[in-house]
């Protein structure tokens, strides 16, 4: 399982280029076919209108480059919300540091990797127009740790 | 669960892609920790990416599916996933100050017998044209002339403790769908119910909102129209001292004196004297509305006060018209409900996502 990386794509802080952004980036979600997502001009990735009984709940994880989550911090987000169904929508700049330990503990997450450099900002809004949810959590990482010791415990725990 | 913050921020927008990059970046830019309060933003089926853009700022989003709901139900549904101990409800069009939040926290901490209150929109419209000028110094006369105590819980910029926001049963989504008094019975129900809401001059907002003639001329209308055939005029009239209307509204009798110099000029002087006619109007105007007028003049100076005469006296025809038709509405059809679809799912019970607007308001 490895996300699918985008190169030469310039990144940049500003609102517009997250739709360009958007045209290229490809997600990748364990057990679900890989789909390209929308142009720029088109309406951002939605389920058509059904009548629900409750609201779909989805997770965003932003992580800029340099920035990890832990996993503990992961579940911490996921508990929040209770036991019930939850979308994770990872997005990433560049490939994160505990990819691995992010993939085993949100096993059936929605990846999403953008170029080393995208923007928090630009991450946040290409992970909205992926994450199906009614009501949509974001979750921003932490600047990864100095020390090697310190980053190795923060990946893992 | 993540640990309770002393604020939750709630944002309601709809199609405010033009304005709400500008509102966030506001709120963000507080002089507030950023872990001390969450930023929630509720969209109502917008159509323009508003949802995408409000991700770039906030701690959740939203997303109210369906056809439109209103800032009342959309508040409603933010302050049911907020965690923080009080709720700012703050409007998609308008930038908080700096100080605003908070200055509104610190009055509420230290006041435990203040439940709710609303600050006031400053001098200065960020929309330059004549017609957002003139509707933010109107609202800002109102406020400011007639600020302490009187209950407005909504827009521009509003706090209230969340227990008591929902003790109270929340902003009436059933009757407010779209025209902008939620705040004005929410505040009346809480002061009948013998808590304090006060709006403040001190803490102001700056809005971001540009009006035309015509828009105005429709926000008028549905503020009038709303104010007798739902709320009841004279029963609002003393708790809300801000709403614009009545500051439009107090001065009906001049306007109607207005008339009379019309009727007067008319018949004194000859037929072909039509711009003294109404260079006599709107002295009479002007004159008659003397101590807004001032406010204008003292706020943008006598040419402004003088270009914005014409605009008032047509605002303030809007609004008879609009309460008159109000009455005439409230006893020939009655308060105003939803569709009957919605009617029967709230009397059925049914389940569903996004809710059927409640009734609890009432």
């Amino acid at each position: 399982m490895v996300p699918v990386s985008i190169e030469n794509i310039a990144s940049s802080g500003s609102a517009s280029q997250a739709h360009a952004l958007a045209d290229t980036i490809v997600p990748e979600e364990p057990g679900v076919k890989n789909q390209a997502l929308s142009g720029p001009g088109s309406e951002p990735l939605r389920q058509p209108a059904v009548t629900r009984r409750t609201p779909r709940i989805s997770l965003i994880v932003v992580l800029p480059e340099n920035h990890v989550v832990s996993p503990d911090r992961l579940a911490q987000g996921l508990r929040a919300h209770g036991n019930g169904d939850i979308d994770v929508v990872v997005a990433c700049a560049g490939q994160p540091a505990n990819l691995s330990a992010l993939q085993r503990s949100v096993g059936d997450a929605q990846f999403l990797l953008a170029p080393a450099g995208t923007s928090t900002e630009d991450l946040r809004e290409l992970a909205m127009r992926q994450a199906p949810g009614d009501i949509v959590t974001l979750l921003s990482g932490a600047l990864l740790p100095a020390t090697a010791m310190d980053a190795e415990l923060f990946m893992t725990s | 669960m993540p640990s309770p913050r002393p604020l939750s921020v709630i944002v309601p927008v709809r199609n405010g892609n033009a304005t709400l990059a500008r509102a966030l970046t506001a709120i963000l830019a507080s002089e507030l920790p950023r872990d001390d309060y969450e930023l929630i933003v509720v969209d109502d089926a917008s159509s323009d990416g508003s949802p995408e853009l409000a991700a770039r700022y906030a701690d959740t989003v939203v997303r109210l599916t369906g056809r439109r709901a209103g800032p009342a139900y959309a508040r409603n549904r933010g302050a049911e996933l907020a965690l923080g101990e009080v709720l700012v409800f703050v409007d998609a069009d308008v930038m908080v100050r700096p100080e605003t939040l908070p200055m509104m926290l610190k009055l509420l901490f230290d006041h435990a017998g203040l439940d709710a209150m609303s600050v006031s929109h400053d001098q200065a419209a960020a929309a330059q044209n004549l017609a957002s000028q003139y509707w933010n110094l109107l609202v800002h006369y109102g406020e400011q002339t007639r600020a302490g105590t009187g209950g407005n819980v909504a827009s521009p910029c509003a706090a209230i403790r969340r227990q008591v926001f929902l003790s109270a049963g929340m902003y009436d989504e059933w009757r407010f769908e779209r025209a902008a008094l939620e705040g004005i019975e929410f505040g009346r129900r809480l002061e009948d119910s013998g808590r304090e809401v006060r709006s403040t001059r001190d803490l102001e907002i700056t809005a971001l909102k540009q009006w035309d003639v015509r828009s105005l001329c429709g926000e008028v209308w549905d503020r009038s129209v709303l104010l007798t055939r739902s709320l009841g005029y004279q029963r609002t009239h003393v708790a809300v001292p801000s709403e614009a209307v009545f500051t439009l509204s107090r001065a009906m009798a001049p306007a109607f004196a207005a008339l009379c110099v019309v009727a007067f000029s008319a018949a004194v002087l000859p037929p072909a004297n039509v711009p003294v006619k109404l260079a006599i109007v709107l002295v009479g105007a002007i004159a008659l509305n003397f101590p807004a007028h001032r406010f204008f003049a003292k706020a943008r100076g006598i040419p402004f006060a003088i270009a914005v005469a014409p605009l008032h006296l047509l605002m303030q025809a809007v609004s008879a018209l609009g309460l008159c038709a109000g009455w005439v509405m409230r006893d020939a059809v009655g308060d105003r409900e939803p569709d009957a679809a919605t009617q029967a799912y709230a009397e059925v019970g049914v389940e569903t996502w996004p809710p059927v607007p409640r009734t609890s308001g009432r």
